[in-house]
């Protein structure tokens, strides 16, 4: 095939994905007649379409290139991200999704600050707090998710990064805006039965290019035996780290905003019973896949089948872009994987858009500046603050961060630490209250953004090297968010028993 | 096994068992209330 027309071939395919994405938005802006459509599907998502949501929302752009890059970099140590990532969904229905599904249908809540507004009686102070930290959070994330977006329309088009950042930014929010979840929910099913397919059927081929399973571990252990141990002593994945790191991930993105608003779309809570359980197996085996293509490009990388990625800001992430390059025949193929890559990164992108666009029209137009707002204007607030977000997180990543993990695991990090607790604590312990909530959050949220700093850019302050802390920064920031909750609700005033009550407060999952 | 040490594939594999069990677990028992 020339190149000439295997550029057309390219461009044709991802054309077609965007037209189809833009096809569905188009159709879902049909069914939205009112606020509780656009933002939670009118609560009729039903089970399959519900199971992909969540493995769409929480396979990001770090699932495909970032878990490859860093399976790259450190190997088997790394492996945990793969265990508890797939984790994570079943910990928000299990822990979360029943108790909030459940009272949401009674009670009528839109987002999880809802939840917290109501439980902690704090229709203001609360409500906005949460609302605000959950859009720093969700911005964060964001950022993660775009650079991922232009890596690969760089890859596929060599186009300067700008024009991907444009490309990218517009298509996702222009089906966001337009059609809210039914069009985020359904795209999610379109992009996560791609992302599935394509990774069963490619990153095989590129383990298979590397010499095959036993032969890829065989050859990283003999680059360094460390790469094939569970943990890694002498390294940044040492035990303590993989404990911390179960936490980030198992609860962290399990309690995120952008993960946990879809427990209140779904149309039936039986959907509850065998999600946690096909999402943790199906998503398990397409994430340790992707690892293990980080591997086989590793092995591919010292055996100089494929060269070492310079002069860009974040080389590791390519790996299993340039690992397929190598080991699959065609450019055709490439551009149905480039596709794949962007379902993947696109169904995450979208969702946490609209995560941002209800926080802001629901939580703090509608509830707190507006309450009179007519539905009408909420519903416009929320498309119009997509498209903001979507424009200023893209202005933000034209500077890629050096490794694309760290930045969106910052994000992650930063949720655990704002929101678990007061989640945690506000469906299970019948103690907890307003101002324990309050501090609770905005501590963690603090500490979380001062440590993530102080980490990030390896500072070296009070006799502490903050570069080589031995656990991940969140965990820190965790623990000051529990201590401030359990310390401050013994001190203060309990919530009524009739709001702990309506909120089937207590230590159960579900009243039998 | 796989070109991996022992400690390798007991670690991972037997969370991976752990936390499928306990899923498993969850759907058997689940009920549901609206």
């Amino acid at each position: 095939m020339t190149e000439m027309a295997s550029d057309i071939l390219t461009i044709i395919v991802v054309s077609l994905y965007f037209l189809l994405m833009l096809g569905i938005g188009f159709w879902a802006s049909k069914k939205i007649k009112s606020t509780e459509d656009y933002l939670v599907a009118g609560r009729q998502l039903g089970f399959w379409v519900f199971v992909l949501l969540m493995i769409g929302t929480v396979c990001s752009g770090m699932s495909l290139l970032g878990v490859a890059g860093l399976g790259y970099k450190a190997g088997w140590p790394t492996i945990w991200e793969q265990i508890f990532v797939p984790l994570s969904i079943g910990v928000c229905i299990i822990f979360f999704g029943v108790k909030l599904h459940n009272v949401a249908r009674k009670a009528g809540y839109v987002t999880v600050q809802d939840y917290l507004a109501h439980r902690y009686e704090s229709p203001t102070a609360l409500r906005s707090l949460s609302a605000v930290a959950g859009i720093i959070v969700s911005l964060i994330y964001l950022v993660g998710q775009y650079t991922a977006i232009s890596m690969v329309l760089i890859w596929l088009f060599g186009i300067p990064l700008w024009l991907a950042l444009v490309i990218a930014t517009l298509v996702t929010m222009a089906y966001t805006a337009i059609g809210g979840l039914y069009a985020v929910a359904w795209a999610a099913l379109i992009q996560s039965v791609m992302l599935i397919v394509g990774v069963l059927v490619m990153a095989p081929i590129i383990i298979w290019k590397a010499g095959g399973f036993t032969q890829v571990n065989e050859f990283i252990a003999s680059v360094n035996p460390n790469l094939v141990m569970p943990w890694n002593p002498a390294g940044a994945f040492a035990p303590p780290y993989v404990v911390s790191f179960a936490l980030l991930l198992g609860l962290g993105l399990a309690c995120a905003p952008h993960v946990i608003n879809n427990v209140l779309s779904i149309k039936d809570v039986k959907y509850f019973k065998w999600s946690p359980l096909i999402a943790f197996l199906l998503y398990g085996v397409v994430i340790f896949l992707l690892k293990f293509a980080g591997f086989a490009g590793l092995a591919m990388v010292k055996g100089g089948e494929i060269a070492a990625r310079t002069g860009v800001a974040n080389p590791t992430d390519y790996v299993i872009l340039d690992a397929l390059q190598s080991s699959l025949p065609t450019v055709a193929l490439w551009a149905i994987f480039a596709v794949i890559v962007l379902a993947a990164v696109m169904s995450t992108t979208d969702r946490l858009m609209l995560t941002i666009g209800a926080m802001f029209s629901w939580d703090i137009y509608k509830k707190i500046l507006h309450p009179e707002a007519p539905d009408k204007t909420v519903l416009l607030i929320s498309k119009i603050v997509v498209v903001v977000s979507a424009l200023g997180t893209m202005i933000i990543a034209i500077n890629p961060p050096e490794m694309l993990a760290i930045l969106i695991w910052m994000g992650i990090g930063t949720m655990l630490a704002t929101f678990a607790v007061p989640l945690l604590a506000g469906l299970y312990w019948r103690g907890a209250t307003r101002e324990g909530a309050l501090t609770s959050m905005a501590l963690g949220l603090l500490a979380a953004l001062l440590f993530g700093f102080l980490n990030y850019f390896k500072v070296n302050a009070l006799g502490i090297d903050f570069a080589t802390i031995p656990l991940h920064f969140s965990a820190y920031a965790f623990v000051i968010s529990l201590l401030a909750m359990v310390i401050v609700s013994l001190l203060t005033k309990k919530t009524p028993d009739a709001i702990l009550d309506e909120t089937q407060t207590g230590w159960y999952i579900s009243k039998q | 096994m796989f070109g991996l040490p022992d400690i390798t594939i007991i670690a991972v594999g037997g969370v991976v068992l752990v936390i499928t069990i306990l899923l498993l677990y969850w759907g058997l028992t689940f009920r549901g209330h609206d």
